[in-house]
């Protein structure tokens, strides 16, 4: 979590940057209509980080094409000239897998806003990868439809980078994540070659690359169209509030829920801290005095909801919820969704910095890792609040500090580190849906061995054998892990305490 | 059921394909000899690696060997009332590597996802005989490329496939089948729109002028979409499906070639003679044809879809040809995974193992 990794850089010119970037300049302006090119420091200033801004970069140049056939022109360039190339969304990706190239291009998609097709006799919508994620549903809303995964940010976020990341969301429990609710996309490959992926169909020929393209990161090629499934908004949809006296209580209940045959669309787990922030934040009604609370949202047929509900509600009743309440109405329903999506930006008022953090667990190993973070955190004094998307074992810790106290950031890091390496330990994973981007590529090192890694080397160099798309990102090289200087832990063999520290 | 971890006898055989040079053919239950098999001389079965991993039914997570049988699999999944949500085929013998390797997935399909969808983890050996491991048992996980669903329909091209990781489900309260009979045959106008109902449609299918409709939920939830749906309650026509998810209805037992073709269940009726069935809504669609396998392609790719040959003769084409970059990058990423090409040469999309046709695309290009 230190310094980007250098090792697998595509320019190794050693050319001067002022140089490197005239030639960019020379080379594109050629290839481009004026305007779409930015290179002044102040024009490159607000590009030099997405939205893990502990990581800074400034790039050679911004290019903000207006057609797929100026992004494969660049991206010909680029390999031609050994220019690495960094895309990137709405930058309001949480890894730093946007963050650019000291010697690269960054290729921002912000031009490509366009609802090419909504169609909903056929349940789908084309769209440009600079379309909002939030934008589409509003655009299908009129037709009784809606798209599906819906992270936290998805007011500002992508669709291009929702690909990128295999964005979940609160909803997926149900619904699944973006790569269960993509039919095709388009890319750019780095050879300049548009290549579609997918179809309108169930299934393609050959390997299954839509599934592959999911999560790269912007490593394999550059998504320039994607074409979504649009579901039917559900007729009936509650929400189940329930209040816990501890986590532990809130965490067993969600597996008696699941075991009692329900699936509900969202289940999330909120701790204290998370709670008060989120309640003086978005004043939406949380009881303060919880140790924990539940949200659990049913929809389907309005038979199948009000029979659902009275299940869970005997269900968390029976593990000791001390509070339940439905939601009444449309309104409260979303008051209560707003305090849980503004979770982040609510916490993140209890202190200067938070640092959010992303691990995947068993949920069967909740309360052992709650435990052992809030033991960290009194060691560390550096507070934690817990939001947790229970249903799928996606934990989102915060961990609370101020930048401003030298060192602070630092352990931050580690504390942070220590948290994700737990969560591998137990079985769970680095990431679960913000992906690794710079921030986690030292505990790749950890949760995949060398042959692994090696392995993920080789699927990169089939689409972009000189490393050029977005280098350095995700995978960590070999060399980067020896520095890294860890060592990969297999299930318990290797007790966690006596890890290296990083 | 057998619980034997056979990780090292296999890793074995593939090393000593490596040191060899010599190809092999992977085989399960052997089940599916009707999607081709591949060319080697020497076959590695998987059926001794056997057993439940682990499964713990609060996390909806199984976590299971390849060679263990389907059948034993789906036994054990439900006396803990829970299901593989994707419903694959269960052809006699057939193993969950095989059905994963194939990436089959039955008439639940668009309603509930695909095999692929459900797929969170494998363990498997590349063609260098490494022992790798990608994604987890957690569901949801973007630590690097997602390699598990990748080789998902892959046909063993791109590993071995130890063990797997999946998604499972409660198995549904109650479940009928709503029988119509539709004015013309063919028609699947209707069902082709359902996955715009907000319903809880769990199949959908048109044999002929006879129409099926499977829904699955709640019982409350269930009777209440009946009422809004074409069609009576049929309790005989429950046997419809499994015949359907595995090929052993009277329609695919035919002198003439079966065909499964993949298209948007929107898509127009394709200009092929023959006998068709339509299952997933309209988007997987059955085909009985003497029309040659040049015709069926080049139909299936007119409509946007692709085309597979169900049947044992190797001599004819049997995956959907594939040509420029899609061709091109898919041979490289093959090569990643199995650079010597060790595993099942041939079976799936020869293409990927021909060099001169590579030679070719990029003189040409």
């Amino acid at each position: 979590m230190t310094t980007q990794n250098s090792a697998a850089l595509g320019s190794t010119t050693g050319e001067p940057e002022d140089q490197l970037r005239q030639r960019c300049i020379d080379g594109l302006s050629a290839l481009l209509p004026a305007g779409l090119m930015l290179s002044s420091k102040e024009e490159l200033k607000p590009y030099e980080s997405d939205g893990l801004t502990a990581f800074r970069k400034t790039p050679l140049l911004v290019v903000l094409p207006e057609t797929i056939e100026q992004v494969a022109a660049i991206l010909k360039w680029a390999k031609a000239n050994e220019v690495p190339v960094v895309a990137r969304g709405a930058g309001t990706g949480l890894s730093g897998g946007a963050l650019p190239h000291e010697q690269g291009i960054l290729l921002g998609m912000a031009k490509f806003t366009k609802i090419i097709e909504l169609n909903p006799e056929r349940g789908y919508a084309r769209v440009q990868p600079g379309v909002r994620n939030l934008a589409i549903s509003d655009a299908a809303r009129p037709h009784g439809l809606y798209y599906a995964p819906d992270p936290s940010s998805q007011i500002a976020c992508t669709i291009g980078g929702n690909v990128a990341e295999n964005s979940g969301g609160v909803h997926c429990l149900k619904y699944g994540l973006t790569v269960h609710n993509v039919l095709e996309i388009t890319v750019v490959t780095i050879d300049g070659e548009i290549l579609t992926i997918g179809s309108s169909g169930q299934d393609s020929a050959g390997y299954d690359l839509l599934a592959l393209m999911h999560g790269s990161e912007g490593m394999l090629a550059v998504t320039v169209e994607v074409l979504v499934k649009l579901l039917p908004e559900p007729p009936c949809t509650r929400l189940l509030m329930a209040s816990f006296g501890s986590v532990e209580d809130a965490g067993n209940a969600v597996g008696e829920v699941i075991a009692a045959g329900i699936i509900p669309a969202g289940l999330e787990l909120m701790d204290s801290p998370a709670i008060v922030a989120s309640e003086a934040f978005a004043q939406c009604g949380y009881p303060t005095d919880a140790a924990a609370l539940l949200l659990c949202e049913l929809d389907g047929l309005e038979e199948e909801v009000t029979e659902q509900i009275e299940n869970a509600s005997k269900v968390f009743t029976r593990c000791n919820a001390s509070k339940l309440h439905i939601a009444a109405d449309e309104h409260e329903r979303l008051l209560l969704w707003k305090g849980r999506k503004s979770a982040f930006p609510a916490v993140g008022r209890l202190a200067p910095d938070y640092y959010c953090i992303d691990g995947t667990i068993p949920r069967s190993q909740l309360s052992r890792v709650l435990k052992q973070m809030s033991i960290w955190s009194d060691e560390y004094k550096l507070p934690i609040a817990n939001v947790f998307h229970a249903g799928d074992g996606n934990l989102h810790p915060l961990i609370l500090f101020d930048s401003n106290i030298p060192g602070e950031l630092q352990r931050t890091e580690e504390l942070g580190s220590k948290i994700l390496l737990l969560c591998v330990e137990v079985g769970g994973t680095v990431t679960g849906e913000h992906g690794v981007g710079v921030e986690k590529i030292g505990e790749m090192c950890v949760q995949f061995d060398q042959d692994a890694l090696l392995q993920f080397h080789s699927v990169k160099a089939a689409f972009d054998p000189q490393t050029l798309l977005n280098p350095g990102k995700a995978v960590p090289t070999l060399q980067r892990c020896a520095e890294f200087g860890a060592m990969h832990v297999h299930h318990g063999e290797l007790p966690f305490p006596e890890l290296e520290r990083f | 059921m057998n619980n034997n971890d056979d990780t090292a006898a296999l890793q074995h055989a593939v090393q000593q394909a490596v040191d060899t040079s010599s190809a092999i053919n992977i085989q399960g239950g052997g089940s599916k000899s009707f999607l081709g098999k591949g060319s080697a001389a020497t076959t590695v079965s998987t059926l001794n690696h056997t057993g439940i991993v682990s499964y713990e039914p609060t996390e909806l997570v199984v976590s299971v060997r390849a060679g263990t049988l389907l059948s034993e699999l789906t036994k054990e999944l439900a006396a803990n009332g829970q299901s593989l949500p994707f419903e694959p085929p269960q052809h006699k013998g057939a193993t969950i590597g095989g059905v994963l390797a194939c990436g089959l997935s039955g008439p639940a399909r668009p309603f509930t996802g695909s095999a692929r969808d459900y797929v969170l983890g494998v363990r498997m050996l590349n063609g260098q005989a490494q022992h790798l491991r990608f994604g987890g048992d957690v569901m949801k996980n973007v630590a690097g490329y997602d390699v598990s669903r990748l080789q998902i329909g892959a046909y063993g091209s791109l590993g071995l496939l130890l063990d797997a990781s999946m998604k499972v489900l409660p198995v549904p309260q109650h479940e009928l089948t709503l029988v119509s009979t539709r004015s013309t045959t063919d028609d699947y106008s209707y069902v082709s729109g359902l996955a715009r109902r907000a319903l809880p449609v769990t199949a959908a299918a048109v044999q002929g002028k006879t129409q099926y409709i499977r829904l699955s939920g709640t019982t409350q939830a269930v009777r209440a979409a009946a009422n809004q749906l074409e069609g009576d309650v049929d309790a005989d026509a429950d046997a419809f499906w499994p015949g359907l998810r595995d090929q052993s209805l009277a329609f695919f037992n035919t002198d003439k070639t079966l065909w499964r073709i993949s298209v948007a269940e929107y898509a127009e009726a394709l200009p092929l003679s023959g006998d068709w069935l339509f299952d997933w809504a309209g988007a997987q669609r059955w085909l009985c044809t003497d029309e040659t396998p040049e015709a069926v392609f080049a139909a299936a790719a007119a409509a946007g879809g692709h085309a597979i040959r169900y049947g044992i003769d190797e001599s004819a084409a049997r995956f959907q040809p594939l040509s420029g970059t899609a061709q091109r990058l898919q041979k490289r990423l093959r090569d990643s995974f199995d650079a010597d090409r060790l595993f099942n040469p041939g079976q799936f999309h020869p293409e990927f193992d021909s060099d001169s046709s590579i030679d070719q695309e990029q003189a040409s290009s």
